[in-house]
């Protein structure tokens, strides 16, 4: 990871409709390593849709994704993503432990366990219980950790920390905020103060477009109503 | 690909061994025995695993014979005096049926999506092992099945060995062809459903010429053998050739296909409120309050599952009582009353119904405190148990009907068989109506997310389908089922409407 220099990820022309609901149009923007990014959107305006362009989980009308570093630009391949989705789907029926373990054995990573247990912070009872039994929230740390374990360029948060509780959730911010000078992390949100606490920039999806909100040198209260305007598509940012 | 294949077959067997587990855990004096440290004791782990594996080798090869005799039981039906002929004939065309419809490449599972997505497995790899694996498997496991099958029919040795290989490469054939036609097409073949069945019914039909004396010849699988060892060869060096499995799997086990092979996931589907039926007639709202407007409320708002089916299902009645009419006098039904108990038990909407009271209302209602007392609770279950008979009383008034009218055909002037036969459906019909709802009320079994989380309830509906199953067979005289069906229906009602009115505060709960 070290000596790749600043990662670029650029989104061109991305376009992609449901039948005659187009949800995403020409979007064009920049994502770079160094910043946690905040998108933020309205129910329904296609946060997750943009992701799963970006993952490739389903196709696109037009556009193209490039991610640059200091040896080059090329595609974007879809093993440069790690995606954690809203609602994990984990096996239910292995244990925390099996599941870790398998996981790491597949992709070849030398690891103890214990070290990732400790890590997220997973009780001793917790370890050799079976996924099925864990709460939504204890599922999604699981998918959170495997994510971060295998150390994709670009990693894709669909609302994830709000399942997870106080202590987890600081946890994952300050995990969170030590990756982010080597990957490009977005992040999605309906949480304005998570997103203006954890990100370093905010980018709207509103009419069909990805927008940065720039924080100039406004205070808190002044840059959360530009925000809240720019969401309700009275302000143009 | 070897590590690929050992690593896969890790996971699935650390899988099922658990689930095996698990479901050993749910049984009533197991549940104390097995404490849930199981699952990381080495020792204990490691002997029912045995059991487990074993358990899962016995139900595959199980299956597998069953394919194997019931393809021999259709043989026999079909041509008795050359079963050997037939048993070919339709084993060769089942395989061509297979080519088409067996993709294991390209089917939607959870392992594919836990594998590849989760795991982040090499796809080719997974795609390399999972091939061979199961082509591998399936040769074994037909090979065991022609020994066991050579016992009860004559089939010559080299036949047997062209029907072990002709399906074995026409399988690499198949997965081939699957993947070209979703490369170019952006979907798996088999849902178009038009091209589907048309390929299915048609070879469906060639399996079938035996009944006219019509064989596969022996030169035609040696034509099939010959082809599917040059295209299996050819499809194989596509398939290995091929890079992108890794996005083809993404795009085809995304979290929303692989929730949809759950249970828990259609029952919820299932019960869902259908778009038509969000806006309510204001006229049906009239006038009502309280509970009873909640529980009109809730009957409107589920009128495709409740009110539209039991209409739908009274009309595929009538239209088979018409056939039975035209058949007049061939159809005695006082000679097959036990039937009309599974009948009824099919066509009741309780279980249904119940499932759409929890997702969609209680399991949110019962967070309050108001909607658990005891008086709010019993009056809500008796307006829902009056709706739920009104409902399923429709489909039971056209089989009243249609019963009197075959009566009628078939010259029975007494008016009393007509009288005791209504009681009999409409007894049935209350009693189905008044069952579920009560083990509902008793057992509540579901979880937030519709998993059934307890196994008394299962027990109890698997209980009621075997009681109704062998009730078919039995065969009384008219009075004798009306009248037992009646103290039944009426002898169950009181009971368990005081075990309701006892116990549901309690057990009318949330998991």
């Amino acid at each position: 990871m070290l000596g790749r220099g600043i990662l670029k990820l650029e989104v061109i022309n991305l376009s992609k409709s449901f039948k005659d609901n187009e949800v995403l149009k020409n979007i064009d923007f920049t994502f770079e390593s160094g910043k946690i990014y905040g998108l933020i959107g309205r129910n329904g305006v296609g946060k997750t849709t943009f992701f799963n362009s970006l993952n490739e989980d389903i196709d696109i009308d037009s556009g193209a994704f490039y991610l640059e570093d200091s040896y080059g630009r090329n595609r974007l391949n879809t093993n440069d993503i790690g995606y954690v989705v809203s609602t994990p789907v984990v096996p239910e029926f292995l244990t925390t432990r099996e599941f870790l373990t398998f996981f790491l054995e597949i992709n070849h990573l030398d690891v103890d366990v214990d070290y990732y247990f400790d890590l997220v912070k997973i009780d001793k009872k917790d370890q050799d219980k079976l996924l099925r039994d864990f709460s939504h929230g204890m599922k999604n740390k699981m998918q959170i950790l495997i994510n971060i374990i295998s150390n994709p360029k670009v990693i894709l948060m669909d609302e994830p920390l709000t399942s997870l509780d106080i202590v987890v959730q600081e946890d994952m911010k300050r995990l969170l905020k030590s990756l982010k000078k080597d990957h490009i992390i977005i992040f999605s949100t309906h949480i304005l103060e998570l997103a203006m606490d954890l990100c370093d920039e905010i980018v709207i999806l509103n009419k069909k477009k990805l927008e940065s909100v720039p924080k100039d040198n406004l205070n808190t209260k002044k840059y959360k109503d530009k925000i809240i305007k720019a969401l309700k598509g009275e302000e143009d940012v | 690909m070897f590590n690929t294949l050992i690593m896969s077959l890790k996971i699935d067997y650390t899988y099922s061994i658990n689930a095996f587990i698990y479901n050993l855990r749910r049984l009533p004096i197991l549940k104390d025995l097995i404490t849930e440290d199981i699952y990381k004791s080495k020792n204990l782990k490691r002997f029912i695993s045995i059991i487990s594996i074993i358990y899962s080798c016995l139900k595959t090869i199980f299956f597998h014979l069953l394919y194997f005799f019931l393809i021999y039981f259709l043989a026999s039906i079909i041509n008795k005096t050359n079963i050997s002929k037939s048993f070919i004939h339709i084993y060769f065309i089942f395989s061509i049926i297979g080519f088409f419809i067996n993709n294991n490449l390209l089917n939607t599972s959870k392992k594919k999506y836990f594998s590849i997505v989760l795991f982040n497995m090499n796809a080719k790899k997974f795609m390399e092992s999972s091939l061979f694996y199961n082509l591998f498997r399936y040769l074994i496991l037909n090979i065991l099945s022609f020994m066991v099958i050579s016992y009860f029919i004559d089939i010559p040795f080299i036949i047997i060995i062209y029907l072990l290989l002709i399906p074995f490469f026409l399988r690499i054939v198949g997965e081939a062809l699957n993947i070209l036609f979703y490369k170019k097409y952006s979907y798996v073949w088999i849902n178009n459903y038009y091209l589907y069945f048309s390929i299915l019914i048609s070879l469906l039909v060639v399996s079938f010429l035996p009944f006219k004396d019509i064989f596969v010849s022996r030169s035609i699988l040696f034509i099939f053998l010959i082809g599917g060892i040059i295209l299996s060869l050819i499809s194989l060096t596509y398939l290995l050739r091929v890079k992108d499995y890794k996005i083809m799997f993404k795009k085809l086990n995304t979290k929303n296909a692989v929730l949809s092979k759950d249970n828990s996931y259609n029952r919820q589907k299932m019960v869902e409120v259908k778009k038509k039926d969000i806006k309510i007639d204001s006229r049906k709202l009239k006038n009502k309050k309280g509970y009873d407007l909640f529980n009109t409320i809730f009957f409107e708002r589920h009128k495709e599952i409740l009110m539209r089916s039991s209409k739908k299902y009274s009309l595929v009645l009538m239209g088979i009582y018409i056939i039975l009419l035209i058949l007049g006098r061939k159809v005695n039904i006082l000679n097959n009353l036990g039937a009309f108990i599974i009948l009824m038990y099919f066509i009741n909407r309780g279980a249904i119904v119940t499932q759409a009271m929890f997702f969609n209302c209680d399991h949110a209602m019962l967070r309050y405190n108001f909607y658990r007392e005891r008086s709010v609770l019993l009056n809500l279950f008796k307006k829902r148990l009056t709706t739920l008979i009104r409902v399923n009383l429709l489909p039971a008034l056209v089989i009243i009907l249609g019963n009197s009218l075959l009566l009628l055909v078939n010259g029975n002037n007494n008016i009393f068989i007509y009288l005791m036969l209504g009681l009999y459906i409409i007894s049935l019909s209350i009693f189905f109506s008044i069952h579920y709802l009560v083990i509902y009320y008793l057992l509540q079994p579901f979880d937030s997310s519709m998993q059934i989380r307890k196994i008394s309830y299962s027990i109890v509906s698997i209980l009621t389908y075997v009681a109704c199953y062998f009730l078919i067979d039995v065969n009384l005289n008219y009075l004798y089922f009306s009248l037992f069906s009646i103290i039944f229906t009426i002898v169950y009602s009181v009971i368990s409407l005081y075990l309701v009115y006892r116990f549901s505060p309690e057990t009318f709960k949330i998991n």
